[in-house]
């Protein structure tokens, strides 16, 4: 009785709403993709593909007709623009009919007048108002924010920090956004963000590695948790083309 | 038993897609095999060609295909030795796609399934050169476990995947391994025996 139950109870959860990745190989892995409204961390060291999936992410949403939005924090966007891999799917007129939207976060802080080092609790007010406000006169649908740990450095605190992805996060959520916020950690670190407030927040967290094996290095990616939806735990191996962001399965050649 | 590549091609056309093959051969039958599955079986399917190459660097492959004058606009090769032996950047080719090493089994599946992308309106013939050069850099339980996941990920996308064996490096297991995960075995005869 209580296995049928949890049965049904994951038959429901599976049915919420969907926002397809558009990267076949992570939507199976998510049973159809992520849950709408999440706000999802993509963690990683560098180089792991953590900005091109999440860009893929939102160009295949622009290519479904939901505008979506990229908030550059650490690199400007034409710079990132040139060094992103030449998709076949991609179409620049997606950027100019507005339904792929580029923003340098440096330019974000300006207008909003942010220009201490560090941020009080009024200004992680006011930069989350902005980025709702942006949310709603855009109409968007889908959002990145490249990188929250580039945001995160300017709050120092840990009260601020929760407090900002607290409402960034609900603030997305309330407008049916779908967030994808990226941070950066080092190889080696033994949890999923620099600050650990972000890990314990976010809807999902979906970390991205360098797997060494016998001198090889391999790109790897692993949903560790995702709320609304029953996954996959287990370790891919990834291929960044320009067909996308390929998926297989790690190989554990009964080593486990 | 066929001797020919001709007889190779008419053998293989029997099967229907989604086959998985064990092709054993001696070396002197090599590249009869080789032009059996390729200029024959292939063109006459009007299907693609995706060459996985482990045993020598696709650059030789491509010498040889020149000479016997086979048309490669429809042959790709996923390349798993030229980077190892550091010839892979000298001659470019546009049809080659390279894997650092023999040992990164699942950018050989990640190197194809891209290739299937590209060419997902045609059907696909997936010819793995060989079991035994994979065999020379990785242990038969991950090299099992490669050809389940390829194999079974390829029968869905109906294709064709013609493994390719040495009868004189072929050890028991290796063969048990062809057995377990191919569904017709097919042993090319010296032509000239």
């Amino acid at each position: 009785m209580s296995s049928d139950t949890s049965i049904n109870q994951s038959d429901a959860r599976d049915e919420r709403d969907r926002c397809s990745t558009g990267i076949d190989g992570l939507d199976n892995i998510l049973n159809g993709g992520l849950p709408r409204g999440n706000t999802v961390l993509f963690t990683g060291s560098c180089g792991t593909g953590k900005t091109t999936l999440s860009l893929e992410f939102l160009v295949h949403g622009a290519l479904a007709g939901e505008n979506s939005l990229f908030i550059s924090v650490t690199e400007a966007t034409d710079k990132l623009l040139t060094n992103v891999i030449p998709y076949d799917f991609f179409d620049e007129s997606m950027i100019k009919k507005g339904k792929l939207i580029l923003v340098d976060m440096p330019i974000v802080y300006e207008r909003l007048g942010l220009t201490d080092i560090e941020f009080s609790l009024e200004d992680v007010d006011t930069l989350v108002k902005a980025i709702g406000n942006l949310v709603d006169e855009l109409s968007i649908k889908r959002l990145v924010i490249d990188s929250i740990t580039s945001v995160c450095y300017r709050l120092k605190t840990e009260e601020k920090i929760r407090e900002f992805i607290l409402r960034i996060g609900k603030a997305l959520s309330d407008r049916g956004c779908t967030s994808i916020l990226i941070s950066e950690i080092s190889p080696n670190a033994e949890r999923y963000s620099l600050y650990g407030v972000e890990e314990a927040i976010a809807d999902g967290i979906v970390l991205m590695g360098n797997l060494e094996r016998r001198g090889d290095l391999l790109r790897t990616l692993q949903v560790v948790k995702m709320r609304g939806t029953s996954h996959s735990r287990a370790k891919y191996v990834l291929d960044l083309t320009p067909a996308g962001v390929l998926l297989v399965p790690l190989l554990k050649g009964g080593g486990g | 038993m066929p001797k020919s590549p001709a007889q190779l091609a008419e053998e293989l056309s029997e099967l229907p897609p989604s086959s998985a093959i064990s092709l054993r051969i001696m070396g002197e039958s090599y590249f009869d095999a080789i032009r059996g599955v390729v200029d024959i079986f292939a063109p006459k399917k009007d299907i693609d060609t995706i060459y996985i190459t482990s045993a020598i660097p696709s650059q030789s492959i491509i010498d040889v295909l020149k000479i016997l004058e086979i048309d490669m606009k429809h042959i790709y090769f996923v390349d798993c030795v030229s980077h190892s032996m550091m010839t892979s950047g000298t001659r470019k080719h546009e049809n080659v796609f390279y894997v650092e090493s023999p040992t990164m089994l699942e950018n050989i599946m990640l190197k194809v399934e891209y290739l299937m992308r590209k060419t997902s309106d045609r059907t696909t013939v997936v010819l793995l050169d060989s079991i035994n050069a994979l065999g020379i850099h990785n242990d038969n339980k991950i090299l099992s476990e490669f050809l389940h996941i390829f194999i079974n990920n390829l029968r869905a996308k109906d294709a064709y995947v013609i493994i390719l064996s040495m009868d004189e490096f072929s050890t028991e297991e290796v063969l048990n391994m062809m057995n377990l995960v191919c569904d017709t075995s097919i042993q090319m005869e010296d032509s000239e025996t």
